[in-house]
């Protein structure tokens, strides 16, 4: 079983609230939960909507058919009927988001105190809310029931706060942020959780002021992190090179969003690889990870403070709006290593410097100081190896390979069912995990997905291990949505040899 | 006894008037860690031009960090431990041109950090290209039509941006010691601009003679509309007379002391690195 429940409306009515609530209702019956958000960039008004999958196995992505479709108001019906299934149920007629949570636990046949308690929890409305909810319920007739599934302790939370809780845990100091849609989630996730566990979350002028305060503050031996979106870190370039110049830590958390420019700011896109793995001027070592998941964005956010700290370097982890944004349910527990500060007061410089810190423009001294700067990236190399820097999953003995990174993972890992595949997931990028090469070499069939236009991994790949892509085994979006589990099998399907 | 020297021999032209801003701020640091204020409690940071070599010549911990980001830097050494004591350094061109939006915004926070803008009119290590605060028809090379804006005045900037300490004293080493004495004894953000000449690109066009001291003539420095008519008198254009001294001081929230997890910090005389959790 596998169940897709579309929930749109105006911005401003409520179809968070309701997702939410259902998605905590399920989880609570042992489901196993995935939602998406899609919303415009405004407040009120508009089409936005969410995407809610359930099922007894484990679900990371969404559906574009849709079993169920809750509708607040006529745009919905017009923009998504199309994707009704032949047999689905259209929720219809009212705009009160908790008339169809009633309705929606009635067609479910789960017990409507469950209701009352998630609705009680909202802390607001709930007389208005609970009436609502009653007529649903009396309106509606069970017709797809489901028991609750025992045993299982399920977390559900979106990428931000896996994010946010994984930098607490690893000691996190202060966070510095300018407001920039998808990395502002982390920023209020984090500003939430201050007080209670003393650190702290400052907003600047822009996100030049931004890391600048995080390399002074790194400086003092504090551990800083900050976070932004693609043109925020463009922004923030010339000083991430200052900061893989100077001996401090700094962790940087990089939301994508579709470019160029401003693009479409509130949606999803995987093209700031190459942006995230090259910019800054000169040569310096930085690391670079990526997530595609709850578990890897908690065990990468560690890491990521862990190389930070240990070389004294920037890590950057990249992470995008779906991944960020999307609840997922996640029943494991990951792998945190603590860290010690390391970092000594001490004199800095953007110049070359001599032993004592002074600037100097001696030709061998120069040379020493880059050798030594990329030295870093040997050591790390050899480090990185203890941790899981690409991850295999499928039918190991398929000629058929998948390659990609970050949110992808959810919708290829649903998309792979029992096909006779194979994929290759690479969580660093910089340092590169050359030892891929020998995984693309036993493979006779290369597809590579990504949610870009210029397959950026792919040409990453090129660049490392000298092999490429055929042109037409790339799966490539980029219409600022993420992949759709059953859409994305189709196109597999079609490579498959 | 304390020396701040460094084996760095300064690279300054002779004569520069920076040698007087080194020489007055290392005689306050050195006479503060006399009296027993540990050298590891100071931060300096500098930007880039001809003043941001200052860091090379002063032995402390700091950054000599890139052109225009020594305020957020500054910003930055103070949340991270507010109790050390961070000076900033930058040219006209580090505050007015590349770092102005900081400089606006620093005067808003009025975190407890002290700053010195060593303006001296002109991008000196770049050869003598006009800034923000150079006069009009001021011609070189690359302005060989002659600069056609009128300069802006960072007195009145920073007036109106709210900033709690501002000050404008002329690059002599008595000057630096006295404003910077009082900058320290001040509690939160002190915006200090020093009228340095550069004796080979914007040579010294009589200021010394056109100069007064504000205290000598009455000024009262808690009073905004008086701080406001003498910024007035100096339009970085026409030399006419020329106020020196403190302009404006105020007391407003700090910013380590608006958050309690900084307040904490100070409390216990650490910074977050000796934060145990």
């Amino acid at each position: 079983m596998r169940v897709n429940i579309l929930f749109g409306g105006k911005a401003g009515q409520g179809a968070n609230v309701l997702t939410e609530v259902m998605g905590k209702a399920l989880v609570k019956q042992g489901y196993y939960v995935f939602y998406s958000r899609d919303y415009q960039s405004l407040i009120r008004g508009g089409h936005n909507f969410n995407v809610l999958t359930f099922s007894e196995v484990p679900v990371h992505s969404n559906d574009k058919a849709i079993d169920i479709l809750v509708q607040l108001d006529e745009n919905t019906t017009k923009i998504h009927k199309k994707d009704l299934k032949k047999n689905g149920i259209s929720l219809v007629g009212h705009t009160e988001n908790m008339y169809y949570a009633g309705a929606l636990f009635k067609i479910f046949g789960l017990d409507f105190r469950i209701l009352e308690t998630e609705l009680k929890a909202l802390g607001k409305k709930f007389e208005e809310n609970i009436q609502e909810a009653t007529k649903g319920w009396e309106d509606t007739k069970t017709n797809m029931q489901i028991t609750k599934v025992e045993g299982k302790k399920i977390r559900f939370l979106d990428g931000s706060q896996a994010i946010a809780d994984s930098a607490i845990k690893s000691g996190l100091d202060i966070y510095y942020a300018y407001p920039m849609t998808p990395a502002t989630t982390v920023l209020s996730e984090l500003a939430g959780k201050q007080i209670a566990n003393n650190f702290l979350t400052l907003q600047l002028e822009n996100e030049i002021s931004v890391i600048n305060a995080a390399i002074g503050s790194a400086i003092t031996g504090a551990r800083a992190m900050i976070g932004t979106s693609g043109g925020g870190f463009d922004l923030m370039t010339e000083s991430l090179s200052l900061a893989g110049m100077i001996d401090i830590p700094l962790v940087i958390y990089l939301s994508q969003r579709p470019g160029p420019a401003t693009g479409v700011a509130t949606y999803t896109a995987q093209e700031d690889l190459n942006t995230a793995r090259c910019s800054g001027h000169g040569d310096f070592p930085r690391l670079l990870v990526a997530p595609g998941d709850i578990k890897e964005s908690e065990e990468l956010t560690n890491q990521a403070f862990y190389f930070a700290e240990k070389y004294k370097i920037p890590s950057i982890i990249i992470n995008d709006k779906h991944l960020g944004e999307s609840y997922y349910t996640e029943t494991e527990s990951p792998t945190m290593l603590k860290i010690k500060k390391l970092t000594p007061l001490a004199r800095h410089s953007g110049n070359e410097t001599d032993k004592d810190g002074l600037t100097t423009s001696d030709p061998e001294i120069v040379k020493k100081n880059v050798d030594e700067r990329m030295a870093k990236i040997e050591l790390m190399e050899k480090d990185m190896k203890k941790f899981e820097t690409f991850k295999i999953y499928g039918n190991k003995n398929s000629k058929n390979l998948i390659v990609f990174w970050g949110s992808t993972k959810g919708a290829i890992i649903d998309a792979m069912g029992n096909l006779d595949c194979r994929a290759l997931q690479i969580l660093y990028l910089e340092p590169f995990p050359t030892e891929i090469k020998n995984e693309l070499l036993k493979a006779q069939n290369l597809i590579l997905v990504e949610n870009n236009k210029k397959g950026q991994l792919g040409e990453l790949i090129a660049e490392k291990t000298g092999i490429f892509f055929n042109d037409k085994n790339k799966i490539l979006k980029y219409d600022g949505r993420a992949f759709d589990c059953d859409e994305l099998q189709k196109e597999i399907k079609g490579m498959l040899k | 006894m304390t020396n701040l020297n460094t084996k760095k021999i300064p690279s300054w032209c002779p004569g520069c008037y920076n040698f007087q801003i080194l020489a007055g701020v290392k005689k306050v640091i050195e006479a503060k860690i006399k009296a027993g204020q540990k050298k590891e409690d100071f931060m300096v940071v500098s930007g880039i031009g001809c003043h941001g070599k200052i860091l090379d010549y002063i032995n402390l911990n700091g950054i000599h960090t890139l052109h225009g980001r020594v305020l957020p830097t500054c910003l930055g050494m103070k949340v991270g431990n507010p109790n050390l004591t961070v000076l900033g350094f930058s040219g006209d061109g580090d505050a007015y041109a590349e770092g102005m939006e900081h400089l606006i915004h620093a005067a808003r926070y009025n975190s407890d950090f002290k700053y010195f803008v060593h303006n001296n009119q002109v991008f000196a290590l770049t050869v003598g290209q006009p800034t923000p605060t150079t006069e009009i028809g001021f011609k070189d090379k690359t302005t060989p039509l002659g600069v056609k804006f009128p300069p802006i005045n960072p007195i009145k900037l920073m007036l109106a941006s709210g900033a709690t300490f501002v000050a404008r004293v002329f690059a002599d080493v008595g000057q630096i010691e006295f404003v910077l004495k009082e900058a320290l004894k001040h509690k939160g953000f002190a915006f200090i601009e020093v009228l340095q000449p550069c004796i080979i690109f914007h040579k010294d066009e009589g200021y010394q003679d056109k100069v007064y001291s504000l205290d000598k003539v009455g000024h009262d420095k808690s009073n905004f509309e008086a701080a406001w008519k003498k910024a007035q008198e100096f339009d970085y254009n026409a030399v006419e007379k020329i106020p020196l001294g403190i302009f404006y001081q105020t007391q407003k929230p700090v910013l380590e002391e608006q958050f309690e997890q900084l307040v904490e910090l100070k409390k216990k005389g650490i910074g977050w690195k000796n934060v145990k959790r």
